[in-house]
C-alpha cells in the first residue's frame, strides 16, 4: 500500500538535503549528506512492512514462534550496518573539512574550486608539455624523415 | 584432424604469461631477455606446428548468457598468420638483442612486443567476432606503445597518437559491422550468433541465409562497408595510409614485425576471412569487388608512387608495405565466377611472400641505419663493399618486391595480373582498368625496389664520407639471412610454399561448398607465354626504361604531395587541431572543479532518468492513499522535517548542528515506532557521537558562509532540490505499494531461532531470539566484517589527517611533501603549502589562520 505520509516526509528530507549539498559552505555540504543518508535509512526500514502496512507487527524477537507478524529483520540488519558506516563517512568528511581549512584557510567551496585547465598548475603542465602541443596542430618536426605528409 | 583446445590455448596464452614475467626476468638476464622472448615465440610456433593440418573449431564458454563463447578456429589461413606472427617473432626478438643493445626501456619493449604477439595470434585464431575484436584492439594498443617507444620525443608521440586514432576508429566501425552481422543472423533459422566460422550455426556456415537476411533489411552494403573500414584502416589503405609512414618512429625491429609482417596483415586477414561470407555465388561482379578490389588497386598505386617520393629508407618501406597490402586486398577483392579462386590464391600467396621479403628488407634497413647512422636515401650508396652479405640478402628480397621473375614476389603478383585479366576479359568495358592500374602501380613498385637495392651499389656519396661501417653482429644478420633463404626456396620452387601452407590458406577464403583446384606453379611455366606473363614483363621493361628518370620522378612526387587539399595528412592535422580546443572547452565545462558542478548534473540526471522510467512504465500507483499512520508517527516525522528545515536555514554552524541532532533523534524515535529497537539504540549512540564530533571540529572552523550570493542560484538550487524531492516522493510511493511474494526474511525468520530439538532453553535463557542480531553475526557476518573494516579505515584516515596537522604545525617542508595522498589529492593545496613553508615560516602561517578561525567564530 502506498505510503503517502512517509513519501512526503522523505521527499522533503531529500529536497532539503539536496539544497544543502549545493551550498558553498563545506560544513553545510556535510550536513546535506548526513540528512540524505538519514532519510535513505528511514526509507529502507519502511520498505519491509511500511510504517502502517501490517497492523500488529512486532519487533523481530522470536518470542511467539516463527509465524507471528514480525517486522522485517533483514532491512533492519541492513540499516544497522548503514548507520554505522554513515557515522564513519561523516567523521571522515568532518576531519577532511578541517584539513581543507588548515591547508587553504577557507571552507568556501567557490573559493576552493580550481579548474584543472586554468591556474598555476595547468600553466606549469603546459610548459612541460610545450613541445607536444606544437605537434598537435602541425606536422611533426621530423616529417621530412618519416614521410609525415603526402 | 580436429584441433586440440589445450594446445591452442597454451599457444595463445604463452606470450601473455611471458610478458608478465619479463620485468622479473630482466633483473636476472639483463638484455638476454631477448632470447627468452625468442624462445617463447619459438614455443608458440612449436605448439601451433603440432596443429598443422588441423581444421575445425574449439569452443570455450565465455559469457554464456549472451551467447558469447571463446571460439577458436584453425585452418590454413589462421595457421599462416599464426606462423608468421610467431616465426617472424623468433627472428625479430633475436635481432632485437643486437639492435636494442644501446637503447632504453627494454622491459617495456619486450613485454609489449610479447603481448602484441599474443594478440596477433588471438586475431588469427579467434572465430568469435567479439573475441576477434578484443584481440584486434589489443594489437592497436600494443602497437601504440611500441610506436611511442621513444615516449619523450614529439615525433613519436605524434606517430603513436595518429596510428591509435586511425586504427581504433576503424576498429569501432568494424565492431558496428559485427553487431549488424550478429543481429542479421538473428533473423535466420540458425539464430543470433557471434561465431564467424567453424560451427554449424556460424555466420559463414549459414552464409546464404545471412546474406538473404542482410539484403532483406538493406544492410548488406553497410555491413560490408563497416567491416571493410576496419580492414582498410588497419592495413593502411588509402586514404588511411598516412599513419604507417609515421609509425616508422618505432624501433626498426618493431617496424619489421608489426608494420610489415604481422599487425598490418590483420586487415588483409580480415578481408580473407570474411570473403566467403560476403562473396555470393552469383556470376556478376559483386559489391565486394567494387569496393575492395578498387580500394586495393588504387591504394597499391598511390602508395607505390609515394614510395618513390620517399627520402628515408624506412619511409620508402612503409609506403611500399601499404602498396603491397593493397595488392593483397585487391587479390581478395577480385571475385565473381572466374576470379573466385584466383583472387584467394593471390591474397594468400602474397601474404606469405610479402611478409618474407618485407621483414627481410626492414631488418636490412635496421642494419644500414645502425651501422651507417643515417636513413637518408641520398646519403647512402655503395654499401656492398662494407656489407657484402647484407647486399646479397637485399638483392634477393628487393627483386622479389619488384616482382622480377622468378623471385618470390613475382609469383603472387603474376597471380594478381592473371586475376585482373580474367575479370576484365569476362566483364569487359571499364573493367580493363583493373589490369591497367595493376601494371601502372607495379611499375612504381619496380622503381622503388631498385632504388632500395641501389643503396648497396654505385658510389659511396660524399655525405657518407669515410664513416667506418662495421659488419652487423650475428644476431642481427642471421634473421634476415634465414628469411632470404626462405625467399629463395619460394622463388625457385614455389610449389613447396603452396603445398605447405598457401593452398590450405586459399581454401579458407573460398565460399562454402566450392571444390578447390590445386594451384600449380613452377619455373617451366615461365616458358609458355601468357597475357599475364606479358604484363609482368611489360612492368619490368617500363620500370627499367623509367629508372634513369628516378630523380625527376622523386622530385615531382615530393612537389605533388605538398598540395594540402589532396593530402590526407592535411585533413588529419586540421581535424585534430580543430578538435583540441573543443575538447579543452568541454573538459573545462565538465571538470569545473567546483563541487556543485559535479553534484548538480548528477542529481538532475538521476532524477530525470528515474522519473522518465516511472512515466514510461506507468509504475506510479494511483489507487488510493494508504492508511493514515498513527498520530505519534506523523508528529515525529513532522518534527524531523522541521528539524531539517531548521538545519537548512541555520544562522550559524552551532545552530545547524543542534538542529541536525534533533533530526537524528527524531529518526531514532521513528525506528522505535517501526519496531526496530536495535536501530533506535544504534542511532541514538551514533547521533550523540556525531554531535560531539561536530562540536569538536566546528571549534576549529571559521564561522559562516551561509549567505547565498545570487537570487538566481537560490532559485535554481531550490528547483533542483524540489525535483529530487519529488523523485524520492514518487519512488517511495512506487516502492511501498508493492511487496515481494516470497520475501527473504521468511527464510531468515524460520532459521534464525534455536532449533526445536534444543527446546526452549536457549531462546528463553541465552538469547538468540533477536533475528536482527543473528543476521548480523551469522547469516551476513561478512557484511558486518566489511562494516567494521570501513569504520577502521575511516578511523585510520582520521588519525592520518590529524597526524598531518601536527606535522604541518611543526612547519617543516617534509609535511608538505608527505601530504598529498591521504587528503583526497588536492595537489594545489600541497603546492601552496610547500610555497608557503618555503617562502616564509609555515608554522607561523598556520597559527595565524587558526587564530583567525577562532576569532571569526
Amino acid at each position: 500500500m502506498a505510503e503517502v505520509t512517509l513519501a512526503l516526509a522523505l521527499g522533503l528530507l531529500f529536497a532539503l538535503g539536496t539544497f544543502l549539498v549545493l551550498r558553498r559552505d563545506v560544513v553545510r555540504v556535510v550536513w546535506g549528506v548526513a540528512i540524505i543518508s538519514q532519510a535513505a535509512n528511514l526509507y529502507l526500514v519502511t520498505m519491509g512492512f511500511g510504517l502502517t502496512g501490517a497492523p500488529g507487527t512486532d519487533v523481530p524477537f522470536l518470542t511467539g514462534g516463527t509465524e507471528a507478524p514480525y517486522a522485517d529483520p533483514l532491512v533492519q540488519a541492513l540499516v544497522l550496518t548503514a548507520i554505522v558506516i554513515g557515522f564513519g563517512t561523516t567523521a571522515f568528511a568532518l576531519v577532511l573539512t578541517y584539513r581543507v581549512y588548515e591547508e587553504n584557510g577557507t571552507i568556501d567551496l567557490s573559493d576552493l574550486a580550481s579548474n584543472p585547465f586554468e591556474g598555476p598548475e595547468a600553466a606549469a603542465a603546459e610548459v612541460r608539455a610545450g613541445d607536444t602541443d606544437g605537434t598537435e596542430s602541425t606536422v611533426p618536426p621530423t616529417s621530412d624523415e618519416t614521410g609525415g605528409e603526402q | 584432424m580436429q584441433p586440440d583446445a589445450g594446445v591452442l590455448v597454451a599457444a595463445l596464452a604463452l606470450p601473455f604469461v611471458a610478458a608478465l614475467l619479463v620485468p622479473a626476468l630482466f633483473r636476472v638476464l639483463g638484455q638476454k631477455v631477448a632470447f627468452f622472448a625468442a624462445l617463447v615465440a619459438a614455443g608458440s610456433f612449436g605448439l601451433l606446428a603440432t596443429q598443422y593440418g588441423a581444421q575445425g573449431a574449439v569452443q570455450l564458454p565465455w559469457v554464456p548468457s549472451l551467447g558469447v563463447t571463446l571460439t577458436l578456429y584453425v585452418d590454413g589461413l589462421a595457421l599462416l598468420i599464426g606462423f608468421l606472427a610467431s616465426g617472424v617473432g623468433v627472428l625479430v626478438f633475436t635481432y632485437s638483442y643486437g639492435y636494442m643493445a644501446h637503447e632504453h626501456g627494454h622491459v617495456k619493449y619486450y613485454a609489449t612486443l610479447l603481448a602484441f604477439m599474443g594478440s596477433m595470434l588471438g586475431v588469427a585464431f579467434a572465430a568469435d567476432l567479439l573475441a576477434l575484436f578484443v584481440f584486434w584492439e589489443l594489437t592497436s594498443v600494443t602497437s601504440f606503445l611500441l610506436i611511442g617507444h621513444h615516449q619523450r620525443e614529439a615525433a613519436s608521440q605524434y606517430a603513436a597518437r595518429k596510428s591509435m586514432l586511425i586504427t581504433v576508429a576503424g576498429g569501432l566501425f568494424m565492431l558496428a559491422g559485427f553487431l549488424v552481422l550478429a543481429f542479421a543472423a538473428g533473423d535466420t533459422a540458425a539464430g543470433r550468433t557471434f561465431v564467424l566460422v567453424g560451427t554449424g550455426e556460424s555466420l559463414i556456415a549459414n552464409g546464404d541465409a545471412v546474406r538473404e537476411a542482410l539484403r532483406a533489411s538493406g544492410l548488406f552494403v553497410p555491413a560490408l562497408a563497416l567491416v571493410a573500414a576496419g580492414a582498410v584502416t588497419k592495413s593502411a589503405q588509402a586514404p588511411f595510409h598516412v599513419w604507417l609512414p609515421n609509425a616508422m618512429e618505432a624501433p626498426t625491429p618493431v617496424s619489421a614485425f608489426l608494420h610489415s609482417a604481422t599487425m598490418v596483415k590483420a586487415g588483409v586477414y580480415l578481408v580473407g576471412r570474411f570473403r566467403p561470407l560476403f562473396v555470393p555465388d552469383l556470376p556478376a561482379v559483386p559489391e565486394w569487388t567494387f569496393l575492395l578490389a578498387t580500394v586495393g588497386l588504387v591504394s597499391m598505386t598511390i602508395t607505390a608512387i609515394l614510395a618513390v617520393g620517399a627520402t628515408d629508407i624506412k619511409e620508402l618501406l612503409a609506403y611500399s608495405t601499404a602498396s603491397h597490402l593493397g595488392l593483397i586486398i585487391a587479390g581478395y577483392g577480385l571475385a565473381g565466377a572466374e576470379a573466385l579462386e584466383l583472387g584467394a590464391e593471390t591474397g594468400a600467396f602474397h601474404i606469405l611472400n610479402h611478409a618474407v621479403f618485407k621483414a627481410t628488407l626492414f631488418l636490412v634497413a635496421g642494419i644500414v641505419a645502425h651501422e651507417a647512422h643515417t636513413r637518408k636515401l641520398s646519403e647512402l650508396g655503395g654499401l656492398r663493399r662494407d656489407l657484402p652479405v647484407v647486399a646479397g640478402i637485399t638483392a634477393i628480397a628487393a627483386l622479389g618486391m619488384a616482382g622480377v621473375p622468378p623471385f618470390n614476389g613475382f609469383w603472387s603478383k603474376e597471380l594478381l595480373f592473371e586475376t585482373t585479366y580474367v575479370v576484365a576479359k569476362a566483364n569487359g568495358g571499364l573493367f580493363w582498368l583493373y589490369p591497367a592500374v595493376a601494371v601502372f602501380g607495379s611499375v612504381f613498385t619496380f622503381l622503388y625496389s631498385v632504388r632500395f637495392l641501389m643503396l648497396f651499389f654505385g658510389d659511396r656519396p660524399a655525405a657518407l664520407g669515410d664513416t667506418d661501417i662495421h659488419r652487423p653482429p650475428l644476431s642481427m644478420l642471421a634473421p634476415p639471412a634465414l628469411l632470404a633463404g626462405i625467399a629463395i626456396v619460394t622463388s625457385l620452387v614455389p610449389q613447396v610454399a603452396i603445398d605447405i601452407i598457401v593452398q590450405s590458406a586459399t581454401e579458407a577464403s573460398l565460399p562454402v561448398g566450392l571444390e578447390p583446384h590445386a594451384l600449380k606453379l613452377s619455373i617451366p611455366k615461365l616458358f609458355s607465354f601468357t597475357p599475364y606473363l606479358g604484363m609482368s614483363l611489360l612492368t619490368v621493361a617500363l620500370g627499367a626504361v623509367t629508372y634513369p628518370f628516378y630523380d625527376q620522378l622523386h622530385a615531382g612526387v615530393r612537389r605533388a604531395r605538398e598540395v594540402p587539399v589532396t593530402s590526407p595528412n592535411w585533413y588529419y592535422d586540421t581535424l585534430t587541431a580543430g578538435a583540441n580546443p573543443v575538447s579543452r572547452r568541454l573538459a573545462i565545462a565538465v571538470h569545473g572543479g567546483a563541487f556543485r558542478t559535479y553534484a548538480a548534473p548528477f542529481l538532475l540526471g538521476t532524477s530525470v532518468l528515474a522519473l522518465a522510467g516511472y512515466a514510461a512504465t506507468d509504475a506510479v500507483p494511483v489507487d488510493g492513499i494508504g492508511a493514515v499512520p498513527s498520530a505519534p508517527l506523523v508528529f515525529v516525522l513532522g518534527v524531523a522535517v522541521v528539524g531539517a528545515l531548521a538545519v537548512a536555514r541555520a544562522p550559524s554552524h552551532i545552530a545547524g548542528v543542534l538542529m541536525l541532532s534533533i533530526l537524528g533523534f527524531m529518526v531514532a524515535i521513528v525506528y522505535i515506532l517501526a519496531n526496530a529497537p536495535d536501530l533506535a539504540l544504534t542511532q541514538l549512540l551514533i547521533e550523540t557521537l556525531v554531535l560531539v564530533l561536530f562540536l569538536l571540529v566546528l571549534d576549529k572552523l571559521p564561522a559562516y558562509y551561509g549567505e547565498i550570493r545570487t537570487r538566481s542560484r537560490a532559485v535554481a538550487d531550490a528547483a533542483l532540490a524540489s525535483l529530487v524531492g519529488f523523485t524520492v516522493f514518487t519512488t517511495v510511493l512506487v516502492a511501498t505499494s508493492a511487496s515481494p511474494d516470497d520475501p527473504i526474511y521468511e527464510f531468515l525468520l524460520a532459521r534464525a531461532g534455536v532449533p526445536a530439538e534444543h527446546g526452549p532453553f536457549f531462546a528463553d535463557h541465552g538469547g538468540g531470539s533477536n533475528v536482527v542480531n543473528v543476521i548480523l553475526v551469522d547469516f551476513r557476518a561478512f557484511d558486518t566484517l566489511g562494516e567494521i573494516t570501513v569504520v577502521a579505515m575511516a578511523a585510520l584516515a582520521v588519525l592520518t589527517l590529524v597526524g598531518m596537522r601536527a606535522r604541518t604545525e611543526a612547519g617543516a617542508n617534509e609535511a608538505a611533501e608527505r601530504a598529498p595522498a591521504p587528503d583526497g589529492g588536492r595537489p594545489d593545496a600541497v603546492v601552496e603549502a610547500a610555497d608557503a613553508s618555503g617562502a616564509s615560516d609555515a608554522g607561523a602561517d598556520h597559527d595565524a589562520t587558526d587564530a583567525e578561525g577562532g576569532d571569526a567564530r
